[in-house]
């Protein structure tokens, strides 16, 4: 897994150089990309971190860019750069999940707070994204009948009623239910609508 | 004007005349040639009766003539009848006296005697057969004539009796008393034909024939054996003695022509003919003056329409400036009446005040020579005070004669026209404006995000400096790289901002010395960030060394500029890979060529007719004055903007100035 760090794309010369000495004096890692095709033809899945994008550019441009990101499902949050006139079409963006956006010209410091907040986020993201895969996992070991408890537990019934539904014993619901909790690896009910949720969501 | 009723009354009334007057020649001369066929037929009928009188005179007088004749034999045979009757001879002296009687052309073809008892005693010339006397009835002398004779005691005349010879012969029985003893008669046989012929003298019978007819009208002697041509004139009166129902018909020759009354006549009859002849010519020329005055009243009455329907004003002037004649549109133009305004004389009435002499002028120069064809514009003054622009266009006035009499002068008021197109000028200029400041919009659009560029990387690196400062880690040398990026930033917004400044100063067109391959290349730095951002390419082949040009440097930027962003707008469709713009100059003869090449969607041919129409566009937002506007900046300095198909597709636009001013 590649470090995290900042994607610059932009086609002023002037703005990469200007924006890598300031995030330097912040300590943070930031990659230079001269335009979206460049970027886009070096990108990896694993990469980590933020992009910060022009909207106006030489060839393609930022928005145009953004779009392919989408249809290539890359996580990693999207800063626009806009001129004044902008600002619209940035709003536009941010509705279809850009991270935020900022007005050139920056001022002191906003601009690398908001790349840091994002690079935080996408580790955050990283780390549900790790916690979703391991109650994947632990789902997986479930069998057809267990999984049926567990759905009317979830939904709040009591195992007598469960037993009904099933056509079943009490006791052997008990079983399939401590079962499931043990394979679940949570210690109530509660527990497992928890991290069921964070998985659905 | 109220001229044309009175005309038609007066017409009417001349017609009325003129019809009288047209018919009285005729009536005159029918009367006339009345008056001397009476005439003529008058003297005719007085010499016919002039003939006639002298007819029964001459008639009178043969008659009278004839009669003394025989009375004279009578009295004659009277006279010898005693001597012949006692003596059984005659005496020698009677003897003579009969051959006197007979031989002298009295008539007498024989001379016969006999006694009481009616036995012939003798004859002259002498009876020698008495069968031959009485030829046609054997009872001459007849026996009851001679009784008749002795009965009356005087003579008595018998009837004719034909003899041999076809001839006709009468004799007359005269009794002879001796102390009243009846002696005996002497007969005396008159041949008719004789006496009418011989007795009558020679000028008669030249004039007149002369016939005797017995009571059966038919002819038994005649003076003249010709027939007259025709029975002209003649006269029948009972021939008295003889009697017996015998007639005298005296008949006229046909008296010589009388030369003079034919002459007369003839020439008489010719006059008249002449003079109906030539009454009749009189009368076609007239129907055709007529003809031609009712043409030209028509036409008059046409023209006369024409003038009042038309909406220019019309007047017309003599050689002295003297206004002669306007129409009702001159009259509503200046608010004068047509009474008001014929007669006058310069200064008119209707010129403006302000501008006499000035129109005084103009009034001198038409006077001189008419006005040129384009027409004059002279301001003028209305009744009302209002002033109004005219043009005028003068025409010469020539009469009948071949000679100039003056002008006709068409006046049109073209104030509307003035105002309009000095609305039209005025927002003209307000759309130049306009355009411009549409144009300057879109590129201060364009020149926020251009200046945006550097200010942000000023800003980057600014803060990034005040990291370190605050850090504590200052490195001078890297402070130092950085604080000259930032300089080398500002200069860049600086030179944005200047070229900014330089493209909007709007100033009166400039004449400065410039080179043209640099306001192209200024031209290109304004419009190369819109360029990029449209990915569209911007190329220049500029000739070096171009001679300058005297021109507005941002005038012909803006052409330059606009025809760029024409370009481009025209690319939008064209692949990526040939947006490209070709801009290129060089030098032909005395002007600079420019040619801006894009490889567009070209020019179809509906708008080629227009593309230089204001308002004109294409564009879904375009205001349709650039090109228009790139135009007259091309012209008013004398250059030309025009353009062609690109061979290779697209459109080339070319702009030509002149390197010389002329």
């Amino acid at each position: 897994m590649s470090p995290a760090c900042a994607h610059i794309i932009d086609d002023d010369e002037a703005i990469r150089d200007a924006l890598q000495w300031q995030f330097r004096t912040r300590g943070v890692e930031c990659t230079l990309w001269p335009g979206a095709e460049a970027f886009l033809a070096a990108w990896q899945a694993d990469w980590r971190g933020c992009i910060v994008l022009d909207i106006r550019m030489e060839g393609m441009s930022g928005l145009e860019c953004f779009d392919a990101l989408i249809e290539r499902h890359c996580a990693l949050p999207v800063i626009f750069i806009t001129g004044h006139g902008d600002v619209p079409m940035a709003v536009g963006a941010l509705k279809k999940g850009a991270f935020d956006f900022i007005e050139k010209p920056f001022n002191d410091n906003e601009l690398i707070e908001r790349v840091q907040r994002a690079i935080d986020h996408d580790a955050e993201h990283r780390r549900a994204e790790a916690d979703r895969g391991t109650v994947e996992a632990r789902l997986a070991t479930l069998t057809a009948r267990e999984r049926e408890v567990m759905e009317l537990i979830l939904e709040g019934k009591y195992n007598k009623v469960i037993a009904d539904q099933l056509s079943i014993s009490m006791r052997t619901v008990e079983a399939h239910r401590s079962r499931v909790f043990d394979k679940m690896q949570v210690r109530s009910a509660v527990e497992l609508a928890q991290i069921l949720t964070t998985l659905r969501s | 004007m109220p001229l044309l009723p009175a005309i038609s009354t007066q017409d009417n009334s001349a017609n009325r005349r003129g019809r009288w007057i047209g018919r009285l020649p005729y009536f005159v001369l029918a009367l006339f040639l009345a008056t001397i066929a009476l005439l003529v037929w008058m003297t005719r009928e007085y010499d016919a009766e002039e003939q006639q009188t002298s007819l029964i005179t001459d008639v009178l007088w043969m008659e009278q003539n004839l009669r003394f004749q025989l009375d004279r034999n009578e009295a004659l045979l009277q006279q010898v009848g005693l001597d012949l009757l006692r003596a059984d001879r005659p005496s020698s002296q009677t003897e003579a006296q009969l051959r006197q009687l007979m031989s002298q052309d009295r008539g007498i073809v024989r001379v016969l005697w006999l006694d009481q008892h009616g036995r012939l005693k003798g004859a002259l010339p002498p009876q020698t057969d008495s069968g031959l006397v009485g030829e046609a009835d054997g009872t001459v002398p007849a026996e009851s004539v001679m009784k008749l004779a002795r009965a009356v005691g005087r003579p008595v005349y018998g009837p004719a009796y034909p003899v041999v010879g076809g001839k006709f012969n009468f004799e007359v029985h005269v009794p002879t008393w001796s102390d009243d003893a009846f002696l005996g008669v002497v007969v005396a046989v008159y041949s008719l034909s004789d006496l009418v012929v011989r007795e009558l003298p020679w000028w008669f019978s030249e004039r007149y024939r002369v016939a005797v007819l017995d009571p059966d009208g038919k002819e038994i002697a005649a003076k003249s054996k010709i027939a007259p041509l025709a029975t002209y004139r003649s006269y029948t009166t009972p021939f008295e003695p003889p009697g017996h129902g015998l007639t005298l018909q005296i008949t006229a020759y046909k008296g010589e022509t009388r030369w003079m009354p034919v002459l007369l006549i003839a020439s008489i009859v010719l006059f008249g003919v002449i003079i109906v002849w030539s009454v009749w010519q009189l009368r076609r020329q007239l129907a055709r003056r007529q003809a031609a005055e009712q043409a030209l009243r028509h036409e008059s009455a046409f023209r006369k329409a024409m003038e009042d329907s038309v909406i220019t004003g019309l007047r017309a002037r003599d050689r002295e400036g003297r206004i002669t004649h306007v129409n009702p549109a001159f009259c509503r133009m200046t608010g004068f009446s047509a009474e008001e305004l014929v007669g006058a004389t310069p200064p008119m009435p209707y010129w403006d005040l302000d501008q006499l002499e000035h129109t005084l002028e103009v009034h001198d120069m038409v006077m001189r020579g008419g006005t040129p064809t384009d027409g004059l514009e002279v301001s003028l003054r209305r009744k009302n005070g209002e002033r109004f622009d005219a043009l005028i266009f003068e025409a010469p006035l020539i009469d009948p004669e071949g000679r100039h009499s003056g002008w006709m002068g068409s006046v049109l008021d073209i104030t509307e026209q003035k105002r309009a197109m000095e609305l039209a000028r005025q927002q003209d200029e307000r759309l130049q404006a306009t355009s411009r400041l549409v144009t300057m919009g879109e590129m201060a659009s364009t020149l926020a995000h251009e200046l945006n560029q550097p200010l942000a990387a000023i800003s980057s690196y600014n803060t990034g400096c005040i990291n370190r400062l605050d850090a504590g880690q200052v490195d001078p040398s890297e402070l130092r790289g950085v604080h000259e990026k930032i300089g080398r930033q500002a200069r860049r917004a600086g030179e944005i901002i200047r070229r900014v400044h330089d493209f909007v100063r709007r100033a009166e067109p400039k004449r400065e010395a410039l080179d043209l391959n640099n306001v192209i290349r200024d031209a290109v730095g304004l419009i190369e960030a819109d360029a990029r951002k449209r990915q569209m390419r911007i190329s220049s082949q500029l000739t070096p060394d171009l001679p300058a040009l005297t021109a507005d440097p941002v005038m012909i930027e803006q052409i330059l500029v606009n025809l760029i962003r024409n370009g481009m707008d025209a690319m939008v469709a064209t692949p990526a890979a040939r947006r490209e713009i070709t801009i290129s100059t060089r030098l032909l003869g005395n002007t600079l060529e420019t040619r801006v090449c894009d490889h567009g969607s070209g020019i179809d041919a509906a708008t080629v007719e227009r593309l230089f129409e204001p308002f004109f566009t294409t564009k879904s937002e375009g205001m349709g004055m650039g090109l228009n506007i790139c135009r007259s900046i091309a012209e008013l300095h004398h250059g030309r903007l025009t353009f062609e198909p690109n061979p290779t597709g697209g459109t080339i636009f070319i702009l030509t100035l002149p390197t010389e001013r002329p």
